[in-house]
């Protein structure tokens, strides 16, 4: 790989390499990775020197071959957590520093991944169950673990038509909220289960927004305040919008006496 | 006997966790199965570090170091990022229930006036939600800390 880069190769190889870091911000990997696996790329396909630079929802690239500096930025809008694209492109960095592929195999195997789901009534079924889990552990019955995979599902198929038609998710995170603790308010008028709080508690938890938390604390811990900062906050406000959703439940129906 | 049937117990209720959540940030199908082994470790070692007298955020921080230790072997045997394996495998032990606990009482003040009750309710349980996320952060991130700190884990 010591062969000249012409300008046009550079500029496809600053191409390639910034689509590779977007995708990565943009389906949730965390900032030292989207800036390692960017510039081990543009380093193994034959670039002198690379930079990437974060900010919370861009993400700029400067490729330096023979003195020649080519700069560019792409927007980042969020397109969910998916740890299908992260992996396959890790894979595709790999290969091509093993000089697997070049820079056309790496172009088009680019082009080809796409952000693969799983079935979304397994994941509706396997989230209710998780929360099921939850109350479980917490030490809940079995008709409280019955009556939490049900407000699950009800909560889970309020997110996920939301999410379909691209709502605004602190939007969707509260009436996600709303709809599962009014789920679960049966278990409370029929005193259903040991311990009834534990079905509200339970449930809501498919809505702690996990993974946005620890990758902005390890963002911090690894000196990307800035992303990690603005990661925390949109993690706070989740919660919070959840909050609103379940006391608004909670004030519709009455609940204030058991929550004491 | 006992003890024995307690963890096989919080094992099989955290592998559940593990596995919906992993399919909700959609994990690679081959990658679920150690996602599973990963949240059962954790919380089983959580478990025993509580029993005997650990405090939550310190036990969060050692059963979550050895989850990360677990997913640096697993991604280089995958070709796959640790934080594949690991984050879906500590969903199980974040501190849901403190988080909106302190939210629900901020709303709680928000709506019926300040209150030394609702003040110390929602500060308690907001530190106890930040401590024990930064323990889970740190835990999953000591591989890097340790041992990975000018060279990519794969």
């Amino acid at each position: 790989m010591t062969s000249k880069l012409t300008e046009s190769d550079q500029r496809a190889l600053s191409r390639l390499c910034i689509q590779s870091g977007q995708m990565l911000l943009q389906h949730g990997a965390e900032s030292t990775l989207v800036v390692d696996l960017t510039r081990r790329l543009g380093l193994a396909l034959g670039i002198e020197e690379i930079e990437v630079s974060l900010s919370p929802n861009s993400i700029s690239v400067t490729t330096i071959t023979d003195r020649h500096c080519i700069t560019t930025v792409r927007q980042c809008p969020d397109h969910g957590i998916n740890m299908h694209v992260i992996t396959k492109i890790q894979h595709l960095v790999v290969m091509t520093e093993h000089q697997v592929l070049d820079t056309y195999a790496a172009a088009a195997r680019l082009q080809k991944i796409t952000a693969k789901r799983y079935n979304r009534w397994l994941v509706l079924v396997m989230v209710g169950l998780s929360c099921a889990a939850f109350s479980r552990l917490a030490g809940g019955d079995f008709a409280v673990f019955a009556m939490t995979f049900i407000a699950t599902c009800c909560g889970m198929l309020v997110r996920q038509e939301l999410a379909h038609r691209h709502f605004n998710p602190l939007l969707n995170f509260g009436a996600t909220a709303f709809v599962t603790t009014s789920a679960s308010v049966p278990g409370f008028y029929f005193e259903i289960g040991n311990n009834p709080s534990l079905i509200m508690a339970s449930a809501v938890l498919m809505l702690v927004p996990g993974f946005p938390l620890i990758n902005a604390a390890s963002d911090m811990v690894k000196g990307h305040i800035n992303i990690g900062v603005s990661r925390w906050v949109m993690a706070s406000l989740l919660t919070l919008a959840t909050c609103m959703g379940i006391v608004l439940a909670i004030n519709l129906f009455q609940l204030w006496p058991w929550m004491r | 006997m006992n003890l024995l049937l307690t963890i096989i117990h919080h094992a099989f209720f955290a592998m559940i966790p593990a596995v919906g959540f992993g399919l909700l940030f959609n994990v690679p199908l081959k990658a679920l199965k150690y996602c599973a082994a990963g949240g059962a470790i954790g919380v089983v070692c959580r478990y025993l570090l509580l029993e005997q007298g650990v405090s939550i955020e310190l036990a969060t921080l050692l059963a979550t170091s050895v989850v990360g230790f677990l997913g640096v072997y697993w991604s280089q045997r995958f070709l796959a990022h640790p934080k594949v394996f690991t984050v879906a495998a500590v969903i199980p032990m974040l501190p849901g229930v403190f988080a909106f606990r302190s939210m629900i009482a901020l709303v709680q003040m928000n709506q019926l006036g300040y209150s030394p009750e609702l003040l110390a309710n929602l500060v308690d349980n907001l530190l106890k939600a930040v401590f024990i996320v930064g323990g889970l952060a740190i835990g999953l991130a000591l591989p890097g800390l340790l041992f990975y700190r000018r060279r990519s884990v794969i």
